[in-house]
This record gives C-alpha cells, sequence and structure tokens, in this order.
C-alpha cells in the first residue's frame, strides 16, 4: 500500500470514526445533563440495517436516541442554557447550520454537521418538554437542503417511520 | 516568500467577502421571543451544495447558478407574544455596518398602517453584480435579519427567497429602479 493511498485510507477511517464518535458523544452529554437513560428501541440495529426503504429517500445510516420523560433541565426551560448546553457539546466538532426555538411549544430543534461532502453526516436534536431525540443520519445534498428549509420537520422524518416500525413503542 | 503569499491572502478574503456581523444583543432577543430561526450557511456548504445540484433539473438549475457565488447566508427571525420586546436600536449595529460606501440602502418601507419597516441594502459587487444582500424586517413583534454574502446576479435575487431559510421577497428588482450596471 503506497503512503498515499494509507494516507487517505486513515483520514477516510478518522472521518467515519469521529462521526460514530460525536452520535455517542451527544448522546451520553443529554444523558449526563439531564440524569436519564436513552428509551431502548427493539431491533434498531436491525432495522436499519435491512429496512432500508424506513428512511426517507436521500438518507441512509440513521443512529436514533430517543429519550423518554426527560426531567426539566439544571438550567430550568431557559432555552439559552439549553443553547449553551449544545454548543458546549458540538464546539468546534458540529457547526449548527439551522437553530429553532418554540418557547410556546417548548421545543428547540438543532441541525448540525461536521465536515460537509457528496454525503454529509449530519445530527439532529429536537428537545421537548418531555422528551428529546437525537439522530445521526448520512444525508446528500438535496436532502441536506430540503432540511434546511423546514428544520421543524426534520427529526419528524425519521422519529415518525421508526416509531411505525416499532408499533409505537 | 510562501509566508507572505499566504498572509497576503489571509489579508485579502475579508476584502471579497465580508460578513455582516450579528449584534449580541440579537442574541438576548431569542431569550424573549415566542419563536426564534437561526440559519447560518457557510461558504463550504453553499459551494458543495451547488456542485452537486443539477443545472439541467428545472427545480435545482436556478438554486445552482445562485449558490455558486455566494459565500454565506446567515438568518435570523425572532417573534414576539407582544409588542415592545425589542428595541429597535437592537438594529442600529447592523446599519452602522451597511453604511459604508459599497453599499446602498435600495428599500426603505415605513408603513404607518402595519407599522412594518422594511430596509434592503444592497452591496456594490462590481461588474452589475451584487456583492451581498441584506434584509431588515421590524414588525412590531417580528424581527428579521437576512445577511447573503457573495456575488448574485440582481435577475436572481427573487430565487432566493423562500430557499435556506430566507423569507420570500416581495419586491421585483425592475421596480426599484435597480440597474445591471449598478447605477
Amino acid at each position: 500500500m503506497s503512503p498515499r493511498l494509507l494516507a487517505l485510507f486513515l483520514a477516510a477511517a478518522g472521518a467515519a470514526y469521529s462521526a460514530d464518535h460525536e452520535f455517542d458523544r451527544v448522546v451520553s452529554a443529554v444523558e449526563t445533563h439531564y440524569g436519564v437513560k436513552r428509551t431502548h428501541i427493539p431491533l434498531m440495529g436491525l432495522a436499519n440495517f435491512v429496512v432500508k426503504v424506513a428512511h426517507p429517500a436521500g438518507t441512509s445510516g440513521v443512529k436514533l436516541a430517543v429519550f423518554e420523560d426527560l426531567p426539566p433541565a439544571p438550567g430550568g426551560d431557559d432555552l439559552a442554557d439549553l443553547d449553551r448546553f449544545m454548543n458546549e457539546v458540538c464546539a468546534g466538532r458540529l457547526h449548527p447550520m439551522v437553530v429553532t426555538r418554540s418557547r410556546l411549544a417548548g421545543e428547540s430543534t438543532y441541525i448540525l454537521t461536521g465536515e460537509v461532502g457528496k454525503s454529509t453526516r449530519m445530527l439532529i436534536a429536537t428537545f421537548e418538554p418531555h422528551e428529546a431525540t437525537v439522530i445521526e443520519v448520512t444525508v446528500n445534498i438535496e436532502t441536506l437542503l430540503k432540511m434546511i428549509g423546514s428544520p421543524e420537520t426534520a427529526h419528524r422524518l425519521f422519529q415518525d417511520k421508526h416509531d411505525d416500525g416499532d408499533g409505537g413503542r | 516568500m510562501k509566508i507572505a503569499a499566504v498572509l497576503l491572502f489571509t489579508a485579502l478574503i475579508p476584502l471579497g467577502a465580508q460578513d455582516i456581523k450579528m449584534p449580541a444583543s440579537l442574541e438576548k432577543l431569542a431569550a424573549k421571543a415566542d419563536e426564534t430561526v437561526d440559519v447560518t450557511l457557510d461558504a463550504s456548504l453553499l459551494k458543495l451544495a451547488g456542485r452537486f445540484l443539477s443545472d439541467k433539473s428545472g427545480d435545482e438549475a436556478p438554486a445552482k447558478k445562485i449558490l455558486a457565488g455566494l459565500q454565506s447566508i446567515t438568518v435570523r427571525s425572532y417573534q414576539f407574544s407582544r409588542e415592545g420586546q425589542y428595541d429597535p436600536a437592537d438594529l442600529e449595529e447592523i446599519r452602522a455596518q451597511v453604511k459604508a460606501p459599497q453599499w446602498s440602502r435600495i428599500v426603505g418601507v415605513r408603513s404607518k398602517k402595519d407599522r412594518e419597516n422594511v430596509d434592503v441594502y444592497f452591496k456594490d459587487g462590481g461588474n452589475g453584480n451584487l456583492g451581498g444582500i441584506v434584509v431588515l424586517c421590524a414588525e412590531p413583534t417580528e424581527l428579521t435579519i437576512v445577511s447573503v454574502v457573495g456575488t448574485i446576479d440582481p435577475a436572481q435575487l427573487a430565487s432566493l427567497g423562500g430557499q435556506f431559510g430566507i423569507p420570500k421577497f416581495d419586491f421585483e428588482i425592475g421596480s426599484i429602479g435597480w440597474r445591471r450596471d449598478g447605477k
């Protein structure tokens, strides 16, 4: 293997490792911040591997973590506190592309990306009064642009599909 | 010489593409607003998006053309439950930035009936193109700030509205007297 090929391989492996690592890191940070554990989704891994039709068009490799019965955040209902938390968790690694907050619905959505490429690894974190969802997904650029255009529906694309898949839990 | 070239290049970048700096006071508005939307799209994403969009598809071709010259898109939108939640002075820091000679205030709408104030600033990008756009839209319970940096053909300006988190523009370039020669 030539040094250049080796370097390319290592860079690709590093990027893949880093993408996986980001999801786990964000999930772990939410668990620590709120003092909850993610809800186990039966056969999530199998569904992800086999049921490709469950993914919206232009997406692949969905990872999903759902947090139910979410207690109030340590900083209360302060959305700025949630912003600070997400900024700290993602600092230097993920860039917030779109952030929406609804005080009335108590809902915040963060759409973050790492390195942008032909296929982009994207992280969508949604916080509702009693539930949070963290989704990592590889999207093609068309899907990415669609999600930027309607961020409030981005997480539902994946969550609803998986809700259907496991009978709504 | 290499170092000097890199330094020179780095120094020249801000001259070509200068982002409008969003004032820190806007961050505080997010705490008062009922609904907020922040969109921050940088050059790498925009360039890449443009590269992978088809120049033959009816939907994608106009977007691809626009994206080719863009450096950044920033949108800040705040919706409040009652009036008086933001201070018009919050926008002064942005207005100060678009007072530079290369910027022109092209549209200024003051509606007494709807109490809606809209200001649109264009930056001259040379060769009849725009180098940037800033839209400030202030209503009693809503505030929207849009900053687009990069080379934009005025004829394609309307296509930007409704995409990438940018609200639809309700004006046409022809009706506000913008000419391709920028005069």
